[in-house]
């Protein structure tokens, strides 16, 4: 990609942050921008580990967690005038936390990658977490610790009273830390992140000590997803145990493995993916986890390289016109797919529903007799009746649409 | 002068004595080859000498530094380069960026992480030379791991020699090619080592007796001769124990 | 003090025989795929979840022998239909799927189950003291599970030295593709074997389930435990695993029994502070109140200072 390209590509993603709250200006949407915009920081932190170093980590929301407690201890300390500085500074005093804590763990931690490094990483998170219960005075037992964020000095006159304010600071420290994780790829050290999650014997005969690569992605994850932890604290005035727990640390592994990773995009939309499903289908369902596991498992076993992946294997496709051939094909393995998963849902919410009578869709069930499941359960098995039948035609057109690229590529070569 | 001085070294995996009191002297420049038998010892030498396995007695010198025990990327660092027999690349890199890689600590940057590398214009430069050299020029964008056997091979070679290293260590740098791909491999190393100190194992005796200077032939972890390959043609002792028997019309 | 001494410790054996359940089956099934299976805590609750439905019908007797069956057949399903699936993806994908089978079997348990706890009984037969001790008694049925574990951990053990099936086990762990040319049916066995052991953990399950609550965060609280076990004891290491188990069902039983803590050895050191010192929660820490992250404080120390594990052999 040319320069051009590339500028007007983040120009776009900083236009598009921006404009957001043009579109949707309810609380709700403000919140859940603010919610998206954390967890994008801290799952393309997370992608640094495993997507860009090959580290596995169950235990990434402690420099997540460390970095919004001591946040909130600024915003605290600003509070009772002990600190004096505009509170938009307050991500960074997260980011340079949550490097403290990396530098340290990052000594013992990255010797290995693989088992060990995992296995490490879920036992200091556990620590971590526990450690908190128990030193009440720090982190405030479970009812976590709060403060106000609004009585910095004002910045241009804001003073944070609004959501929406914070949004906008967000967005700011959203793109820029984006930027920088970008730009780190392009690196000597980030690309020799990637060579040591590659090869890290070979890496050692080429001059690199893989420890150290490894080292110096560690660190530079734990800054980010220190810089989550303090827009975190900004955004809510409040941390509990809960943002440093293992739970935490799972669901950001989710998002950034649904959203792809290895690719830089991917995190991105895992993270806007579940924040979405987060806010918007828990207020529907409060099935909406067993869903997410679901859909976490299929990805797994079927999209290895996640959403960005799937989107990515289009690319060839595309680049060679053929793209049109598969809009057929998709369609005839869609609708079914699309009815299954509707009815599925429709199925399990009614097998779990309290209430006589259960809308879904703006249809009205009888949860009370047989008649209305087993009209749902014909939907459900016709539905992967088609499926079944239509994925050799799908794989079919799949395999000739990428064929034909390959021999335009050679054409293109001679 | 030697540039690089083995002496003594041993090498056991527990009770098994792998090598065995080795002393071998690489002069500067010149094309040292090291055959013998299976098992004789040939890749475990490579792998003491380059660091990954620490000796279990003896010394090497290299430049008059010593690196028994030292770690690879020390070594690598000093100015040795090797490639390994099974191909060992970073597949999911593309083909510009394998050697781009290894072209970083001999040019300086070290663990940077504020250098943006497709700034480095003389890097990028010296990349795509060495993409030439190897003949890759045409796949840089290809992801490693997706390339036709010979061009993996290739790429080993070009990631080896990319630094600039002044020794560069070839572990049978032509096994599982075809007489051809040999051929065009063996002209490859010609270029490539020109003017630098070249250490080979390798099996196939056309391209041992065409490349080397000089011929180190090991037996049971024992170099029971060096010397220059027509006496070593010669030599008895090595054709009855390399070869099994002894020609005499050689 | 000596019965304090002499309860926790068999109170530590009877969790520590528990948590061995669960870690030779993991260590199995590490040993075979070398893979760590995250989700082996969420089939121990699966089979007290199955039994105590069992146990609603049929009494606690049937589903002690059912409960597990289920749960081994599960398992076998999983590595048939999941695990296989994943392999040809790499390590990290395996574990990232079995860290998502994880999360989903506790989102099913609620669904099925619901969140609240369950009313899970030990059996009335059980319902006596076994023996008095101090004025204490100790359960039958905590006796009952030393004798359970110990039963399967002796016929495990002789089945896996002393038959043909075990031997070829023992050979398939070790060097698969060999065994796979000598026409055995490796995965086969590899499914057989991963069915056993997470039926052992449904065995453990059933077991638990009336002693330590059977709830959907069951697995949460043993799973992580159950992890820092087989890596302490050693990856693939049965008698690491084993030395482990019962190094940390002692350990927490004694730290929980012990009412020491930080002011008793300041004491002894004669150092005072109030009450209002920053780090008063330091200064006022008790054992009781540390145990349960000492198995990861031994895990981290374990993992820094001997990365194999107790008895470990391989590097990673």
């Amino acid at each position: 990609m040319t320069v051009i390209k590339k500028s007007t590509v983040w120009i776009c993603y900083l236009l598009g942050l921006l404009a957001l709250p043009q579109f949707f200006d309810s609380v709700l949407a403000i919140s859940i921008f603010n919610q998206m915009a954390i967890a994008i920081v801290f799952a393309l932190s997370y992608n640094m580990l495993l997507g860009q170093g090959g580290m596995l980590s169950f235990g990434h929301a402690v420099y997540f967690g460390l970095g919004g407690f001591l946040a909130v201890h600024a915003l605290v300390m600003i509070e009772f005038e002990i600190l004096s500085f505009s509170i938009i500074w307050i991500p960074l005093v997260g980011g340079f936390i949550g490097l403290l804590a990396a530098l340290f763990i990052g000594t013992f931690s990255t010797h290995k990658a693989g088992t060990v490094f995992a296995m490490i990483s879920l036992g200091i998170g556990e620590l971590i977490a526990a450690s908190s219960l128990i030193f009440v005075s720090f982190f405030g037992g479970e009812a976590g610790i709060s403060g106000d964020r609004t009585f910095g000095p004002p910045f241009f006159g804001i003073e944070w009273f609004q959501n929406l304010e914070i949004y906008y600071l967000a967005v700011a420290w959203v793109f820029i830390a984006t930027l920088f994780m970008y730009f780190f790829t392009l690196t000597p050290a980030g690309k020799m992140a990637n060579a040591v999650r590659d090869n890290p014997e070979r890496a050692e005969f080429i001059g690199y000590s893989a420890r150290r690569v490894r080292y110096i992605t560690f660190c530079a994850a734990g800054f980010f997803a220190g810089i989550a932890g303090g827009l975190f604290a900004l955004n809510y005035e409040f941390i509990t145990e809960e943002n440093l727990n293992a739970a935490t640390s799972g669901r950001v592994l989710l998002s950034a493995y649904i959203g792809g990773l290895g690719y830089f995009i991917g995190p991105i939309i895992g993270a806007v993916v579940l924040t979405l499903m987060n806010s918007l289908l828990s207020n529907y369902s409060d099935l909406w986890m067993l869903y997410l596991g679901i859909m976490f498992l299929l990805t797994v076993l079927f999209l290895p390289r996640g959403f960005a992946g799937f989107i990515m294997m289009h690319q060839m496709v595309w680049a060679h016109g053929k793209i049109k051939s598969l809009v057929l094909p998709y369609l005839i393995t869609g609708v079914p797919s699309f009815i299954f998963v509707i009815a599925s849902v429709g199925l399990i919410e009614l097998s779990h529903t309290d209430e006589a009578e259960f809308y879904y869709l703006g249809l009205n069930f009888d949860s009370t007799t047989a008649i209305d499941f087993i009209l749902i359960s014909i939907a459900v098995l016709a539905a992967l009746f088609c499926i079944r039948k239509s994925l050799p035609q799908l794989r079919a057109a799949w395999e000739s649409a990428n064929e034909i690229s390959d021999d335009d590529e050679k054409e293109a070569q001679s | 002068m030697s540039v690089l001085s083995l002496h003594d070294v041993t090498k056991n995996f527990g009770e098994t004595e792998i090598i065995r009191g080795v002393s071998l002297n690489i002069e500067r420049g010149e094309k040292h080859a090291i055959i013998g038998p299976n098992g004789a010892g040939k890749s475990t030498l490579f792998h003491l000498i380059s660091g990954l396995y620490n000796v279990t007695g003896g010394s090497i010198k290299f430049k008059d530094k010593e690196i028994q025990n030292k770690k690879p990327y020390e070594i690598s660092r000093l100015g040795l380069a090797r490639s390994f027999q099974v191909t060992n690349i970073f597949a999911r890199l593309n083909v510009f960026e394998n050697v781009r890689c290894s072209l970083l600590w001999s040019s300086g940057y070290k663990y940077s992480f504020w250098h943006l590398l497709g700034r480095q214009k003389e890097l990028n430069e010296k990349t795509l030379e060495v993409l030439e050299q190897i003949g890759l020029q045409d796949k840089k964008l290809t992801p490693a791991g997706e390339l036709a056997y010979a061009h993996q091979r290739a790429l080993e070679l070009g990631i080896a020699i990319a630094s600039g290293a002044e020794v560069i260590m070839l572990d049978e740098p032509v096994a599982g090619m075809s007489l051809t791909e040999a051929e065009s491999a063996v002209e490859l190393i010609h270029r490539i080592t020109e003017g630098k100190t070249l250490i080979m194992v390798e099996h196939d005796m056309n391209i041992v007796f065409d490349v080397a200077d000089r011929i180190s032939v090991l037996v049971y972890g024992e170099v029971i001769a060096c010397d220059k390959p027509e006496n070593i043609r010669a030599n008895t002792h090595v054709q009855e124990a390399y070869l099994g028997e002894v020609v005499t019309d050689a | 003090m000596l019965e304090v001494f002499i309860f926790a410790t068999l109170n530590g054996l009877v969790t520590g025989l528990l948590l061995f359940m669960l870690a030779s089956g993991l260590t199995l099934i590490f040993s075979m795929m070398g893979v760590l299976n995250f989700a082996h805590a969420s089939f121990y609750m699966l089979g007290a979840y199955f039994a105590y439905s069992i146990s609603l019908h049929f009494g606690f007797w049937t589903g002690l022998i059912f409960a597990p069956i289920i749960v081994g057949v599960l398992g076998a399903l999983v590595e048939r239909y999941g695990l296989r699936r994943v392999h040809q993806h790499g390590h990290v994908a395996e574990l990232v799927f079995t860290f998502g089978l994880a999360f989903l079997i506790e989102e099913a348990v609620q669904f099925f189950w619901g969140a609240d706890t369950k009313n899970y009984q030990s059996p009335d037969l059980l319902d006596f003291p076994l023996f008095t001790l101090f004025g204490q008694e100790f359960p039958a049925y905590r006796g009952f599970m030393i004798g359970i574990s110990i039963t399967i951990f002796i016929s495990l053990y002789y089945v896996l030295t002393k038959s043909r099936i075990g031997i070829i086990i023992q050979a398939a762990l070790t060097h698969p593709h060999t065994v796979s040319n000598l026409g055995h049916n490796v995965p086969l066995i590899f499914m057989g074997v991963f069915g056993v052991g997470t039926a052992l953990a449904g065995v453990a399950g059933v077991m638990a389930g009336p002693v330590l609550t059977t709830f959907p965060g069951m697995a949460v609280v043993l799973g992580s435990i159950v992890f820092v076990i087989v890596v302490i004891g050693g990856l693939g290491s049965l008698a690491g695993a084993f030395i482990a188990s019962i190094l940390i069902g002692l350990l927490q039983s004694y730290a929980i029994a012990s009412d020491l803590g930080m002011p008793d050895l300041l004491n002894i050191l004669g150092i005072e502070f109030s009450r209002d010192h920053p780090l008063t929660d330091l200064w006022t820490l008790t054992l009781p109140q540390i145990a349960p992250i000492l198995p990861f404080l031994l895990l981290v120390l374990v993992l820094i200072f001997r990365p194999t594990g107790l008895m470990g052999k391989r590097e990673q």
